[in-house]
């Protein structure tokens, strides 16, 4: 080998590596280019084509995600989903993650991960009116998870809080596969009232100019995209460099004076500058349009004047926007930034053509097609294997952890921070800026009235870990059939989802074979439900040293109720009650106890997730329409899913409120293992026969209703097993709190 | 009687939508007051300023709002005798204006609180809200800086002179006396932490707040 190819070589890996670009991808590159990619086109290529922003593992299976319905107005490929809600009414959502930064640096990555996902729904047009956050931290008992748990908590209180924006639901999960890959996902939700247009990121118009709104640009968070698209190896903080500095002033600012400068008509289209900075915004917008844009890199406005053209496309600076805007409506447009305190500045123009020029002092330093750039990522077909049921982590018969202490199994477990209260949490968050608040986040359903229609718009996010762990086939159904009952124990019909798929790393077989078989069961769930997913994002490489996350498919799912009144509470709320079981029983889980004197562990111990069945979407579907038929009818006062401890963790839960129960379970029956599913009703004496009428009209849907008992006292008592003061189920549930320390 | 009710807006007031439509739910009139305007006296009843963020809280909660053209505006308003209303950031505008004594400090775990709370009367304000002392209200806050500060001569000042508006009946963070409302000497001019305009009707969990914004006229 002569020396001079092995030097060239050399140089080849090391623009590689630096680049996080593979040989094939370079080779792709190449053979798109008709040449050697040269000059800012690598950092392009680089951002463009990385993980986070192509979804190149997993394009090939999102496309499963098909079902819709007349209510999507919108889905992937714009910022978030729309879906229409009838009465003028529209509403856009999505969730998205922000792992990685969140890691590295806990307040910032929080606090940016909810800038970005607002930018997404106010890009659209829609006024934001609600936030929601799915949290995963590790359960070890140290400073560093508590500091984690702590500064993501304090990074989304502190960003949204002052942006406006309610926090109105949430979930927060323990589990030491999440030691060193914690998942930080945020969901936005905002309302186009009647008059609001839906605006896209599509460039139209050739002279149009466009232009740049809202923050400077600096160093920070350069590269971004293509960190989020790799696992960390023991140098996670090293990576501190590439995370962003969130301003929810400034947000608020570009809130207001966006909404604006849209409901004026004085834009033709928009798009934030998220992952991958201008270079994504502007090189999307130039291929969704079909038009060419040339762009001066010297008048974007700048922190730094060191940064180079690359550092300038490449940088994640938080608050940004580029729009593009006819000449003679700039002016108008300028005023109204201007009258808010923001500067808005034309950097460029749409052009004939399809290409993107990018001019630098007077020269175009790089003149390409946005298209292969954007839609022309490499589409990865990882390997996988079909999923069968002995994938399943632990398999057993129908048995369940013994309960030979129920008392105290119960008391362990209200006072574990698995299954202790949140409010530790979600008091440090305003649930009710903007009164639209019906339920808050103590509440299982969060709910918002509609202020046009006064209709009521419930969310709440689904994804339990403890079934991913057991079998994610069943996982990915349970990802969005617990929501939609808890939904439907509310009187909610649901509407649309949106999901955040949280994975370790694509090229391992087992992860992918995961991913492969959530997604399946995802998309069908979403089918028999009539529920399309609308928007999400992927979020790959949570492998830490070769250690990957528990699978977690996040997700929001909205519904809607015709009344804010009615809305059955989550705690028995009155004496005299009779509380009733209905069940469609087809997967028993066991094995989650709490240890909450444990040394070195928060939470729980999850000893082996026992399962037992496998869940039907249909029978499911089934038993959620007859939960939402009766509270729809206003039969019941007081409802709740049956979820992860079990019945008698769910009865202890619904008797916080003050207003005990007294009931009889069969002997042989579990206390804390999980039927998937279940529901517990509270009707009032005299609408019992109604209930059970309404029950056996649905025969089909083979659902089984017990009689348990009824509301009252001050105890719980479930005869026979246990018996214990309302007093010290509360004293245990709210003893939780994993604040870190307190700062003066 | 001129039933309009002006409404401060700052960058980074987030309650000002909030107010403005609590008060037209009445079938009062809101008037929005830009920052960088002032405004005729003889256009508005009283005045309303609403909670948030203004400035992001930069520099202190409250701070660079005091230095605006519509908060001279309001401070020549309160010194003719005109009502003012304060909510929360409003709160901590007036006391960063001089228009109402002593300062807000971070909560005593330096967290923020949203929560709903009871509030007791200690003294009536001729302009907002109930009137009969020792009555309580439930209302709900949200803040991060609420912790009702004044050196201890500067308490018995307010308390002698019947300054102190609203207590919480429980201690959230650390204000003195718990205290959660006070006024100025005249009784014109007060601030509370909580928010009046997220208890309006029954599905926000109560209508307490709705006597802050009737008892006007």
């Amino acid at each position: 080998m002569d020396a001079n190819f092995e030097t060239e070589n050399g140089v080849l890996n090391s623009q590689l590596k630096q680049y996080r670009l593979s040989l094939a991808e370079y080779e792709k590159i190449v053979q798109v280019l008709g040449r050697a990619p040269k000059g800012v086109e690598w950092a392009l290529f680089s951002a463009l084509w990385s993980e986070h922003c192509s979804y190149k593992s997993s394009r090939l299976h999102l496309r499963k995600f098909k079902y819709r319905n007349d209510q999507v107005l919108q889905s992937m490929g714009e910022n978030a989903g729309v879906i229409d809600l009838g009465k003028g009414e529209r509403i856009a959502f999505k969730m998205e993650s922000h792992n990685h930064p969140s890691f590295i640096e806990p307040y910032q990555g929080a606090a940016t991960g909810v800038g970005g996902i607002l930018r997404d729904i106010f890009t659209m047009g829609a006024r934001p009116i609600a936030l929601a956050n799915y949290l995963c931290f590790g359960d070890e008992k140290s400073a560093k998870q508590i500091s984690l748990v702590d500064g993501v908590v304090r990074g989304i209180s502190g960003y949204g809080n002052c942006v406006g924006v309610p926090t109105v639901t949430g979930q927060v999960e323990f589990h030491s596969s999440y030691k060193q890959n914690i998942l930080v996902n945020a969901l936005a939700l905002g309302l186009f009232r009647p008059n609001d247009p839906i605006l896209t990121s599509q460039a139209k118009g050739v002279g149009n100019w466009v232009v740049y709104v809202g923050a400077k640009t600096g160093r920070d968070g350069i590269h971004g995209a293509s960190m989020a698209s790799e696992a960390f190896g023991d140098n996670a903080q090293s990576k501190k460099p590439t995370i962003q500095i969130g301003d929810p002033f400034y947000e608020k600012l570009l809130i207001e004076s966006c909404l604006e400068v849209m409901a004026q008509g004085l834009v033709v289209s928009i798009q934030d500058m998220g992952a991958a900075g201008l270079t994504s915004s502007c090189f999307e917008m130039a291929a969704k349009g079909g038009v060419g844009i040339k762009l001066e890199l010297d008048r974007v406005p700048l922190r730094d004047r060191t940064l180079t053209p690359e550092d300038i496309l490449l940088s994640e600076s938080q608050e940004r926007m580029l729009l593009i805007c006819e000449p003679h409506r700039f002016a108008k447009l300028k005023g109204v930034f201007e009258r808010w305190g923001l500067d808005a500045v034309v950097i460029g123009e749409v052009v004939s053509g399809r290409d993107v020029d990018l001019w630098w002092r007077g020269e175009s330093i790089c003149k390409i097609d946005p298209r292969p750039l954007v839609d022309g990522a490499p589409v990865y077909d990882r390997s996988y294997e079909p999923w069968r049921v002995k994938s399943r982590v632990a398999q057993a018969k129908l048995t369940v952890l013994p309960e030979t202490d129920p008392e105290k199994i119960l008391l362990n477990l209200l006072q574990s921070p698995l299954g202790g209260s949140r409010k530790w949490v979600y008091r440090q968050y305003d649930q009710r800026v903007g009164a639209k608040t019906v339920r808050d986040a103590s509440e299982s359903v969060a709910v918002l009235r509609l202020p046009d229609s006064g209709r009521a718009l419930g969310l709440v996010l689904g994804c339990r870990p403890h079934l991913m762990r057991f079998d994610a086939a069943e996982g990915g159904k349970d990802a969005l059939l617990y929501p939609a009952l808890e939904l439907a124990a509310k009187g909610f019909q649901p509407l649309a989802a949106t999901d955040c798929l949280n994975f370790g790393n694509p090229e391992k077989k087992e992860i992918m074979s995961e991913f492969v078989a959530t997604v399946d069961n995802l998309a069908q769930t979403a089918e028999v439900l009539e529920t399309p997913i609308i928007s999400g994002n992927v979020s790959f490489y949570n492998e830490t040293q070769g250690k990957n996350i528990t699978s977690t498919p996040a997700t929001g799912v909205v519904g809607l109720r015709e009344q804010v009144n009615g809305i059955p509470l989550s705690v028995f709320s009155r004496a005299g009650d009779e509380v009733l079981l209905l069940r469609a029983p087809m997967l028993l889980i066991s094995g989650l106890r709490a240890e909450p004197n444990a040394q070195n562990t928060l939470a729980a111990t999850e000893s082996s997730i026992l399962g037992y069945g496998t869940l039907s979407l249909k029978r499911a579907r089934g038993l959620i329409d007859c939960v939402r038929q009766l509270t729809q009818d206003d039969l019941v006062t007081a409802s709740r899913v049956v979820g992860k401890f079990g019945l008698a963790y769910a009865l202890a839960r619904m008797s916080l409120g003050g207003i005990g129960a007294r009931v009889r379970v069969g002997e042989d029956r579990t206390l804390f293992g999980e039927w998937l599913y279940e529901v517990v009703l509270a009707v009032p004496a005299a609408m019992l026969n109604r209930v059970q009428a309404t029950i056996r009209s649905r025969a089909e849907d083979d659902l089984l209703l017990e009689h348990l008992g009824s509301t009252g006292g001050v105890d719980l008592e479930i005869m026979g097993r246990l018996r214990l003061p309302i007093k010290s189920l509360r004293q245990n549930y709210e003893a939780v709190n994993l604040h870190g320390p307190t700062r003066e | 009687m001129n039933k309009t009710i002006g409404v401060t807006r700052f960058p980074g007031t987030n309650c000002d939508f909030d107010v403005f439509e609590a008060i037209q739910s009445l079938d009062l009139t809101p008037k929005w007051l830009w920052y960088g305007d002032h405004f005729s006296f003889s256009d508005v009843t009283a005045v309303i300023i609403p909670g948030g963020f203004s400035y992001g809280d930069y520099l202190r909660c409250g701070a660079l709002a005091a230095k605006t053209p519509v908060m001279n505006s309001v401070r020549e308003f309160a010194q003719r005798g005109l009502p003012v209303l304060g909510i929360c950031n409003g709160f901590q505008i007036l006391c960063e204006s001089q228009l109402l004594p002593g300062t807000l400090l971070p909560n005593r775990d330096s967290r923020f609180i949203d929560q709903w709370v009871e509030l007791k009367l200690v003294n009536g304000c001729r302009r907002f809200g109930p009137e009969s002392k020792g009555v309580s209200v439930r209302l709900p806050v949200a803040h991060g800086d609420g912790r009702f500060y004044m050196d201890a001569d500067g308490q018995k000042r307010i308390e002698d002179r019947g300054q102190v508006w609203w207590s919480y009946q429980e201690d959230i963070n650390g204000s003195i006396g718990q205290i959660a409302g006070v006024m100025n000497e005249n009784k014109n001019v007060a601030g509370l932490m909580p928010h009046p305009e997220r208890a309006m009707t029954s599905w926000m969990g109560g209508t307490d707040g709705k006597s802050f914004f009737t008892s006007l006229f």
